[in-house]
């Protein structure tokens, strides 16, 4: 075991007075927190911060850890407690933030491994703690909203044996209701990390993330599709067929239509709680990438003809 | 074998897997971090599971960071638009550029 300067880790002397050892944490603690940095190894480092304030901010167990400082700890150092060492101070209260859990086997021998307290009730003679919470991404097609449709989910499971912590992994049958959205969150009661003595199951939680379709973009419960014209039928208008989610449909466009024109298709976009979106269609016209000696003709002839100047409103400034 | 999916939890339940009791549930509520869906009375409150994930990373903070509540749904509120303007981005970004995309010739 490698003995840790909790001095070092909050960026203090040993002489910084309280007031200023909760600064430096409070200032370290708003850097690394994960829900505000979500670097890989803010966790990690946010961890270490709060357990050295662990130690540090409370006098009594700063006084025990100053003594075995003294005692011959240097920072990466290996180190055992001396023996017989008893700590009077405790390990205090286990809770569910992020800065109480998981302390260093350092900490721990110190200090003891920490009890646990039901910041609401808690029944006299239950030891057990609830597993931890598990939060995944879940990837989700958009045809798989349509209807209620059950998905394979695998991932990893801390399991706490001996002092140790093993991943250990598990799969299962998670049913995806219809209609689910982006960003939503969907709660698997009991399929978080295993509760200790009589603690009950942590929940895992599934974070729906929509796979980006190749044709259609989703906005709410409305989908939109990009539909290519070529100028003629965007002129004299056309009977396009266009995909949906469930096959295809025609979709007639009414003469002089412009780019970045939506047309509304009723029902046809994703199901909700309060009905089904439309599918919105969204027209671009796009050139022929070449033109041919024929084309030109034509294209010179519109040229002469045509009164239409896209630059008019130029013409002023 | 099918496992149990829930989208809401209701307030006597959700203070017993976090731990909290009502009255820190009532703070949060207030101060406009969570809003239940269901329910007039506090005893009847329902969220759903997006507001439960809010949550977890207020009460977080409000302890991690030894801040009070004001503070915590400033930061909560500020987390949300984040989160809703990085998906508006993408989803923009993604139709722009389909729509600048060149079409191939068939």
């Amino acid at each position: 075991m490698k003995f840790k300067d909790y001095y070092q880790i909050l960026g203090v002397n040993p002489d910084t007075e309280s007031k200023d050892i909760k600064m430096a944490y409070r200032r370290l603690a708003r850097k690394y927190h994960p829900d505000m940095n979500p670097d890989k190894g803010a966790e990690e480092k946010f961890k270490e911060v709060a357990e050295a304030y662990e130690v540090l901010k409370d006098p009594a167990r700063r006084a025990e850890y100053d003594e075995l400082r003294q005692y011959g700890g240097r920072a990466g150092a290996g180190f055992e407690p001396p023996p017989g060492w008893q700590s009077t101070s405790g390990a205090g209260a286990r809770t569910d933030s992020f800065s109480e859990q998981e302390f260093s086997d350092f900490f721990n021998s110190l200090f003891g491994q920490r009890g646990h307290e039901f910041r609401s009730s808690q029944t006299e003679g239950d030891f057990g703690f609830r597993g931890r919470d598990l939060e995944l991404e879940m990837p989700i097609f958009l045809e798989d909203t349509l209807t209620d449709e059950s998905k394979q989910v695998t991932y990893h499971i801390p399991v706490y044996e001996n002092g140790q912590v093993r991943q250990v992994k598990k799969s299962l049958n998670v049913k995806i209701p219809k209609g689910v959205m982006d960003g939503e969150r969907i709660r698997v009661k009991g399929q978080g990390a295993a509760g200790q003595g009589s603690g009950a199951n942590g929940d895992l939680y599934l974070h729906i993330r929509l796979v980006p379709h190749p044709l259609f973009d989703v906005q709410g419960h409305n989908l939109l599709i990009t539909v290519p014209l070529t100028p003629w039928e965007a002129a004299l208008g056309a009977k396009v067929t266009i995909p949906t989610l469930k096959g295809k449909i025609n979709l007639t466009i009414a003469p002089n239509a412009q780019s970045g024109q939506k047309l509304r298709i009723k029902g046809k976009g994703l199901p909700s709680k309060t009905g089904t979106g439309d599918l919105y269609a969204i027209l671009k016209v796009v050139m022929p990438p070449t033109v041919n000696d024929d084309a030109k003709k034509l294209w010179t002839k519109l040229s002469e003809t045509a009164d239409f100047d896209p630059r008019a409103e130029w013409s002023n400034a | 074998m099918m496992t149990e999916i829930l989208l809401k939890i209701s307030v006597r339940e959700l203070c017993q897997v976090e731990k909290i009791t009502e009255q820190f549930v009532i703070e949060a509520v207030e101060s406009g971090i969570a809003a239940p869906v269901e329910g007039k009375e506090v005893a009847d409150w329902v969220f759903d599971t997006t507001s439960v994930h809010w949550l977890k990373k207020a009460i977080r903070l409000h302890q991690d960071l030894e801040i009070d509540w004001i503070a915590v749904a400033m930061v909560i509120d500020l987390l949300r638009q984040k989160e809703s303007l990085q998906r508006e981005k993408q989803i923009i970004q993604q139709q722009l550029e389909r729509f600048l995309q060149q079409t191939q010739s068939s």
